[in-house]
């Protein structure tokens, strides 16, 4: 009892020290109190009330078809494996696109009604869906297909009596990331263009500068994220019994393959995805002014005067999204890393750091623009915010990863708690590092755009925006290939140092 | 139903560069059970695994009373157990001893009357996880037998569980698969089990596998001679561990 009481007791201090804060300010207009934030909630519940309904209900929708696209990929997986690379990585690749980015095509494409909000919820979800389930489809011991295969049955009926059966923990875990994640894919929707929802209460707030409503709707999004998140881990709780501690990345693709079947895969990737790209835009007819293919965004970019200014926007975005991704690795790296040399800390603090990863950042980035200002300070903190808890939580539990009899080693020869820590404790996060540093590539190009859109008046977030409302198509289908471009960059340099220090810590990670 | 003989006719199998199994000639006769003992990686397992037709040999012809493995595994012939229990943690007892039959398309009316024989009558409807670690081999081998098969693999089923549980499972449970008439083959560790419960002990060298010596074992079933305290037994204990000494 007393270790449940003790989160609320630290969330009840907090919220005191806030409107503390706040009072001791004397009133500000970039931050609100928690009194001013429940006055505000009270005086508009009939309208914040609606726009949550919207955008929950968009959401829902996106996380059913998300979800349902995901175990239609992993099947394929499973069921087709020399599959698997290809899907896997166009699946990645998809997913790397920033939100942002794909909000206004899809607006275009769709015309004013929900179908791009439930299309970025989708799109938000599909992804570490499908990972867990894939996980969890081929976690299945040895002798448990053995005995399927005895009775001279095949891969068809291991997946009907085992497979999917041993996935269910896993697809939980997969559900229970979506569920926020769907709330941030419909909040971004909003952000692109719709008539109704909390992403549109945020915007008109953040153009009339009111400071209590922006806090009010980020709140009330990140408390629907919070329960959604519960509401998802209760369920499969009671319907699985245990979690599975998973990784929610891809995994490791660093093993030992010649250079030369990389570059072909590299190959095939690309013409698969610019496949996929011209054929779908054929097939649905859709109109060439604004469903541009591949060929018409080449000979754009042929332009030198168009390449220019993309690489510009380009280089501005990158130079708030690097400083911010390093940030927040080496801030969440670095806090796990204290509070597990202070343990007690580390038992009130983990159940808030799982909460607060839970909420879909966007939502509160409004409130750190506000809060630290609309240039390269308050963008740089919405990329660090956005990566800082995911890769707390995930170095949080690489550190408990370490191998209780080498801890015991090291307290038999008396040695401190920071010579453990630098010499076995480190090393056994590292493989936990690395792998949500390349889930935080992704989120960082999201973090960036999103708050560029929102508020800055620079980078490629912001071309997007203004070619989106001036119908230059053209650029706006270029700022996209060129963000996806450079996630799978970013991501494969993430990759090359994640080799490099693994083979120096845990060579036996690399297959 | 009556067992079938096993033949295996030169069989050979590799693992990249290595040999796990020797060209190797060897008859399992029908309705007896016979145990494969031999120095740890020597192949035992893949030996069986090759009878299961879970691996192809590489050269040579293995045939199961005139079949091919899979012929015999798709009617239903076959059973296994294993070292682990492999038991599916979301079905109940009653539940993982019915996949036996429900794989082999077989009717389930004997689930109970196993449950009860190998004394699991009050645990029927709870999960594995609520067993412990014997209990859940008996559930294992009741798996194993419910589909009344023309052969029964056994890969160490008592190798994972603790000395004296793995007595009690060896001294109540051999009666079953020996009164149903099917051929077993067992891979062991243990010369002990070996002679408990068999009729015959192949001793293979260290890999690649080859018979070394073929001890028969013809005391009679369930006999007080089969006790590990008895001098017959003992004698073969003997026996058995000169040929496998020789192996090292």
């Amino acid at each position: 009892m007393r270790q449940r009481l003790r989160p609320a007791l630290v969330v009840l201090v907090m919220l005191a020290l806030w409107e503390a804060a706040v009072w001791a300010v004397g009133g500000s207009v970039l931050i609100s109190s928690p009194l001013s934030i429940l006055t505000y909630l009270i005086e508009e519940w009939h309208l914040v009330l609606r726009a949550a309904v919207e955008t929950t209900g968009n959401a829902a929708h996106g996380f059913l078809w998300g979800n349902l696209a995901a175990v239609a990929l992993a099947a394929l997986v499973i069921a087709v494996p020399i599959s698997g690379r290809l899907v896997s990585a166009i699946a990645l690749l998809v997913f790397s696109v920033p939100l942002i980015a794909s909000g206004p095509i899809l607006r275009v494409l769709y015309g004013p009604g929900v179908g791009p909000q439930v299309t970025l919820a989708a799109l938000a979800v599909y992804y570490t869906t499908f990972i867990a389930l894939v996980v969890g489809l081929r976690a299945v011991p040895r002798t448990w297909t053995d005995l399927i295969e005895i009775y001279g049955h095949g891969q068809l009926v291991i997946l009907a009596k085992v497979r999917a059966w041993a996935s269910f923990p896993y697809l939980f875990a997969g559900l229970q990331i979506a569920a926020p994640a769907s709330l941030l894919g419909a909040m971004i929707g909003e952000f692109t263009g719709a008539e109704r929802g909390l992403g549109v209460l945020t915007l008109r707030g953040m153009r009339g500068l009111e400071t209590d409503a922006i806090w009010a709707l980020a709140t009330v999004s990140a408390l629907i994220a919070i329960a959604a998140y519960w509401a998802l881990g209760w369920l499969g709780r009671r319907i699985v019994g245990y979690q599975p501690v998973i990784l929610l990345s891809p995994p490791r693709t660093v093993g030992n393959r010649p250079v030369q079947n990389r570059i072909i895969e590299l190959a095939l990737i690309t013409l698969a995805v610019l496949m996929f790209w011209q054929v779908a835009m054929d097939a649905a007819g859709l109109n060439r002014f604004f469903a541009k293919r591949p060929g018409d965004i080449w000979v754009f970019l042929s332009d030198g005067g168009n390449r220019e200014t993309l690489l510009a926007a380009l280089g501005q975005t990158l130079a708030f999204a690097v400083p911010g991704y390093l940030a927040g690795l080496g801030l969440g790296a670095g806090l796990a890393a204290l509070l597990v040399v202070m343990p007690g800390v580390a038992g009130a603090a983990m159940p808030i750091a799982v909460a607060l990863r839970s909420i879909p950042i966007i939502t509160t980035a409004p409130v750190l623009l506000l809060a630290f200002g609309r240039g390269a300070t308050g963008t740089i903190v919405v990329v660090a915010v956005m990566i800082f808890f995911p890769t707390l939580v995930a170095c949080m539990q690489g550190l408990r990863q370490t191998p209780g009899q080498i801890v015991e080693l090291f307290s038999s020869y008396g040695a401190g708690r920071w010579r453990l820590l630098t010499a076995a404790q480190i090393p056994a996060m590292l493989p936990a590092f690395f792998a949500s540093a390349r889930m935080a590539v992704p989120a960082a190009l999201l973090a960036v755009t999103t708050a560029e859109w929102l508020a800055t008046g620079k980078g490629i977030g912001v071309l997007m925006a203004l070619t989106a409302s001036t119908s230059n198509y053209n650029m706006l289908w270029s700022c996209v290939v060129l963000l996806c471009v450079t996630a799978a960059a970013m991501y494969a340099v993430v990759s090359w140092c994640e080799r490099a220090v693994l083979s120096i810590y845990a060579s036996e990670q690399l297959i | 139903m009556p067992g079938i003989d096993v033949r295996c006719e030169g069989v050979r199998k590799g693992f990249g560069t290595v040999d796990a199994v020797a060209p190797l000639s060897v008859t399992f006769a029908a309705g007896r059970t016979t145990a494969l003992l031999g120095p740890s990686g020597c192949g035992k397992s893949t030996l069986l695994r090759l009878i299961a037709g879970l691996e192809t040999p590489e050269d040579g012809r293995i045939s199961l009373g005139g079949d091919d493995p899979k012929t015999v595994a798709g009617r239903g012939g076959l059973a296994m157990a294993f070292q682990d229990p492999s038991l599916l943690p979301w079905r109940s007892v009653r539940a993982n001893i019915a996949l036996g039959a429900e794989l082999a398309r077989k009717p389930d009316d004997r689930v109970d009357h196993l449950i009860d024989l190998v004394g699991l009558s009050g645990f029927a409807d709870h999960r594995p996880a609520e067993l412990s670690g014997g209990m859940r081999q008996r559930a294992a081998i009741a798996r194993s037998l419910v589909s009344d098969p023309d052969l029964l693999l056994l890969d160490e089923p008592f190798g994972a569980v603790d000395a004296l549980t793995r007595r009690r499972l060896g001294a109540e449970l051999p009666p079953l698969w020996w009164e149903s008439g099917a051929t077993a083959i067992l891979v062991t560790h243990s010369v002990e089990e070996a002679v408990h419960l068999s009729d015959r002990i192949l001793v293979l060298s260290a890999r690649p596998a080859r018979i070394v010596a073929d001890i028969p074992v013809d005391l009679p079933i369930g006999s007080n001679a089969r006790a590990p305290e008895a001098d017959a037994h003992r004698a073969i204990v003997t026996k058995v561990m000169t040929a496998l000494e020789g192996t090292a």
